[in-house]
């Protein structure tokens, strides 16, 4: 007779014991981090605006009273509005071009479309300056006009370079997804023309479309350094933060306009994301593009547009680095490259500084990406959604929101970090932890679970798992993250014009300073520096660690 | 005469497992001994709770209930690495940024086994495999074929205690199937390794199991050798998901006999008493005779031809009889010869011994 073993009950996950209290360590950890450096500070600025010896809502009244303050808003609304429009326009044409018609050289107008992604957002402002300003090259001197691009316009026009990217990038995907086999049906029942686009381009491309005006909305007003550069007496939320801090020591005000500013900032990062998952659902694996041979004058009118635009782009480029090398703007044009001895004007340190913190927030953002990923995408214990939730936030907060919270927050015990350079790379890595996180959750999703549980059987730990098969696995997210962390860090004015300190300059808060000092010309040489040196790191990695580069 | 609560016999003893998530029950008191060297196939629909199962002998899953022993020793609470099973995954699961060398290695260097040992070892492996020539490509250099053989080498390499394979064929196409399939038998009869074979392909299951487990809803139909699965299904489910049987609803008689419409069979297993019965009968295991041999034989039942599919070698007729269609098989040359055509009237004999009798309603 066969023996009958008596029932066991098995002790409940007996061996997942040490890896799950592991697990749970390193996830209250990574929340500790970013309760520490995402919630704390974003907290600190509520706080403020209802805080003045006491719970009050006196800040806000304020703020309501004063029609200056008032006036910022519908500021803010109307260079946003305004801006939109005009990019998402501009930009569908330009996708449209690219992708519905048979023009020569279109990867090169891609390639060009996408530069302005790698520059500063007041990069543009300044090569506006140089053509259309009080001294500019095309309005006084070959038009000898006195016109000021200072304002609402420069505003605009500088956002809209600065955004079209963003918003080419997005609406490029949409309309090549779109399968040629649709076309092909619409021409078959006798649709032609604006028919088949309105009919059928512009409907499969509708969650494209919004999604890319909500991005731009975001970003414009988000946006820093364009207001700040050609927006003289017109202020916007993002501005009047920095003007109340520094200009009038009204903290409170500060955090009231922060708040006023998270509004309109997370609730088009929101509707951004919303049609931006939509639209990917409406993807189609492999879609045959729809290419018809162009002639005649769509051709020309393709042509003059698109290459139109990519030369007005290469021109303000070409402009600035123009700029940099000629002895006094507009009015001696001897070659000259006094403008790149920085130490003449102060700022020898700064494009060293912002190499060297910026390379440690790529290594420190990208680590933390997959490890952030890989507990909430693989372990997952309590707490890793909301570890998710905390990793996606920072990119919804704007940069001068960010930057005061850090001075709020880091000013004081228990962590008084304001003025090191620490708190610079600890703002850097948080503020753009969200992407990093993103690319390493594709990544690790692309991994099949049985790949790793194929290592446990055949004997590996889990630490041994994850080094040497996970890892590795990951590691295209890793360089990748770490790269767009490293090009984000070099560009990115909001955050860390609240947080230098003497001694401590950056690239981008170097540049404002010279702009604001009146010396255009260094402001341009050391643009220029800033966008070479990127460039060649993008260009680099690209080519050593065939890593595709994400920029947004 | 063994005492109750000495340890189980058997190489690998699966005893009463249960396992739950949340409110689904996957695995509901699965008990198996398997013995050494002997090559089992767990087969059952999609769903049926087999790849839990081996996922529970393997160590991702821990049973809610229920135990696992490995000569005699309880094994149910060790994790994955301290079992030394192997385990071949459907999906490969290899190591895509190995080379094919380090991917057969990866389980000798975690046992941190000599340089030499390990080369020697992985040669071995590659050369049983047949993938000498492959060893320093990648994972996706490979055919899904050689994919395959290169994840059972690693999962052999270390020398597992038991091979455990989770539908390993079933991503590739028929011909590399067939092909993999025995060369799977072969290995595990050069190393005389125990197998536990998933699959839900029951040509699969019928070619290579020593022994057959047949589970549904998580519960273990009936186990035995192929033959004997096949021949004496325990239940009607078996004998509907093993091979095609019709399925008929018939009454059985105080005398023994069944009463099928307006016709009486002969069986020759006596159903256990008068009442409804489900009757199987493989497609075949019928004839076609003409009226004449019908009136004199008994047991056969007059039908409509009314489609055929055609199968090659043999030929599925749809016979309408009794108000239920069946399935009869008839070798190509009763087409080819003229000797049905369509909404012929035909005459089938169902042989006593053929019949399978089931308590209750299909």
């Amino acid at each position: 007779m066969k023996a009958t073993p008596a029932v066991v009950r098995p002790v409940p996950r007996p061996w997942l014991a040490q890896d799950l209290w592991l697990a749970r360590g390193v996830a209250a950890a990574l929340l500790l981090l970013f309760c520490a450096f995402v919630l704390y500070p974003l907290g600190e600025i509520v706080g403020r605006s209802f805080w003045k010896a006491g719970f009050t809502l006196e800040h806000y009244a304020e703020f309501l009273r004063e029609p200056k303050l008032f006036q910022t808003v519908r500021n803010t609304a109307v260079v946003s509005v305004v801006s939109t429009v005009l990019t998402v326009g501009l930009a569908f044409g330009y996708a449209y071009v690219l992708t519905r018609t048979t023009l020569w050289g279109r990867s090169v107008l891609w390639a060009i479309g996408l530069l302005p992604l790698i520059a500063p957002s007041f990069v543009q402002a300044l090569g506006l300056i140089f053509l259309f300003g009080r001294n500019g090259l095309l309005t006084r001197t070959l038009l000898g006009l006195d016109w000021s691009l200072y304002g609402p316009v420069g505003i605009v026009l500088g956002e809209v370079f600065y955004c079209f990217p963003h918003a080419l990038l997005v609406l490029y995907t949409s309309l090549s997804a779109v399968d040629a086999s649709l076309y092909e049906a619409a021409q078959s029942l006798g649709a032609r023309g604006w028919r088949v686009f309105w009919w059928v381009t512009v409907p499969t491309v509708r969650y494209g479309l919004a999604a890319s005006a909500f991005l731009v909305f975001n970003l414009v007003v988000t946006d820093f350094g364009t207001p700040v550069v050609v927006g003289g007496d017109y202020r916007v939320l993002a501005t009047e933060i920095y003007t109340q801090v520094f200009g009038l020591q009204r903290f409170g005000m500060a955090a009231v306009v922060s708040v006023v500013l998270l509004v309109p900032a997370l609730g088009s990062f929101l509707l951004d994301s919303y049609f931006r998952r939509k639209a990917t659902a409406t993807l189609t694996g492999q879609a045959r593009p729809f290419l018809q041979p162009t002639r005649g004058w769509g051709r020309v009118a393709a042509a003059a547009f698109a290459w139109g635009w990519a030369g007005f782009v290469l021109l303000i480029y070409g402009t600035l680095a123009a700029a940099s090398v000629v002895r006094v703007w507009g009015y001696d044009w001897t070659l000259t490259w006094q403008h790149y001895r920085f130490e003449a004007v102060g700022v020898r340190e700064a494009l060293p500084t912002g190499l060297k913190l910026s390379g440690l927030a790529a290594v420190a953002g990208a680590l933390l990406s997959v490890v952030v990923a890989y507990v909430v995408h693989r372990l997952r214990p309590w707490g890793s959604q909301l570890l998710y939730a905390l990793a996606v936030l920072p990119a919804a907060v704007p940069g001068t929101v960010v930057g005061l919270g850090y001075l709020f927050a880091f000013n004081k015990p228990p962590l008084v970090l304001v003025g090191t350079a620490t708190v610079i790379v600890l703002s850097y890595v948080f503020r753009f932890v969200t992407l990093g996180t993103l690319a390493a959750s594709a990544a690790l999703q692309q991994v099949d679970r049985s790949v790793e549980e194929a290592a446990h059987s055949l004997g590996a730990s889990a630490a041994r798992t994850f080094a040497q098969v996970v890892f590795p696995l990951l590691r295209v997210a890793l360089f990748s993250s770490g790269v767009y962390i490293f090009v984000r860090s070099m560009v990115t004015l909001s955050a860390v014009i609240f947080l230098i300190a003497p001694g401590l300059d950056l690239p981008a808060t170097a540049v404002l300073t010279l702009t604001t000092d009146g010396k255009l010309a260094a402001a341009a040489a050391l643009s220029t520096l800033l966008v070479g040196v990127i460039l060649l790191v993008v260009g680099g990695a690209r080519l050593l660690l065939r890593v595709p580069v994400v920029l947004r | 005469m063994e005492a109750r609560g000495k340890r189980p016999q058997g190489e690998l003893v699966l005893h009463q497992l249960r396992k739950q998530f949340g409110h689904l029950v996957a695995v509901d008191g699965v008990s198996l001994e398997v013995e050494a060297g002997e090559f089992v196939c767990v087969l059952g629909p999609s769903g049926c709770g087999k790849t839990t199962l081996l996922r529970l002998v393997a160590g991702f899953e821990t049973p809610t209930e229920g135990a696992i022993y490995y000569r005699g020793a309880p094994v149910h609470h060790l994790p994955p690495q301290e079992r030394n099973f192997g385990i071949v995954f459907q999906s490969y699961a290899l190591f895509p940024h190995m080379t094919v060398w380090d991917n057969v290695a990866f389980g000798l260097r975690v046992r941190r086994l000599p340089a030499h040992q390990v080369r020697a070892r992985v040669q071995e492996m590659l050369a049983l495999v047949g993938l000498e020539q492959a060893a320093r490509l990648y994972p996706a250099q490979l055919s899904g074929g050689m994919q395959q053989r290169v994840a059972l080498a690693r999962a052999l390499a270390i020398q597992p205690r038991v091979l455990l394979l989770d539908e390993p064929l079933s991503a590739l196409d028929a011909k590399i199937r067939v092909r993999l399939r025995a060369e799977i038998r072969r290995i595990q009869r050069e190393l005389g390794v125990t197998v536990l074979y998933v699959t839900h392909d029951q040509e699969e299951a019928l070619s290579l199991a020593d022994r057959l487990v047949v589970l549904w809803q998580g519960r273990v139909q009936q186990v035995g050798p192929p033959l004997e699965v096949y021949t004496r299904p325990a239940n009607s489910f078996v004998a509907d998901f093993v091979g095609t049987t019709n399925l008929l609803r018939a009454r059985a008689e105080e005398d023994g006999g069944v009463r099928w419409g307006r016709v009486r069979l002969a069986v020759a297993t006596r159903p256990p008493g008068p009442g409804p019965v489900v009757l199987g009968i493989r497609p075949e295991r019928m004839r076609l005779v003409n009226g004449s041999q019908a009136a004199a034989q008994g047991n056969c039942v007059p039908g409509v031809v009314e489609s055929w599919t055609f199968f090659g070698p043999y030929v599925r007729l749809h016979v309408s009889a009794e108000g239920e269609l069946l399935a009869v098989d008839v070798p190509q040359e009763v087409l080819s010869g003229g000797r049905v055509a369509l909404r012929d009237t035909v005459h089938l004999h169902l042989p006593p011994e053929a019949i399978l009798v089931f308590p209750g309603s299909p």
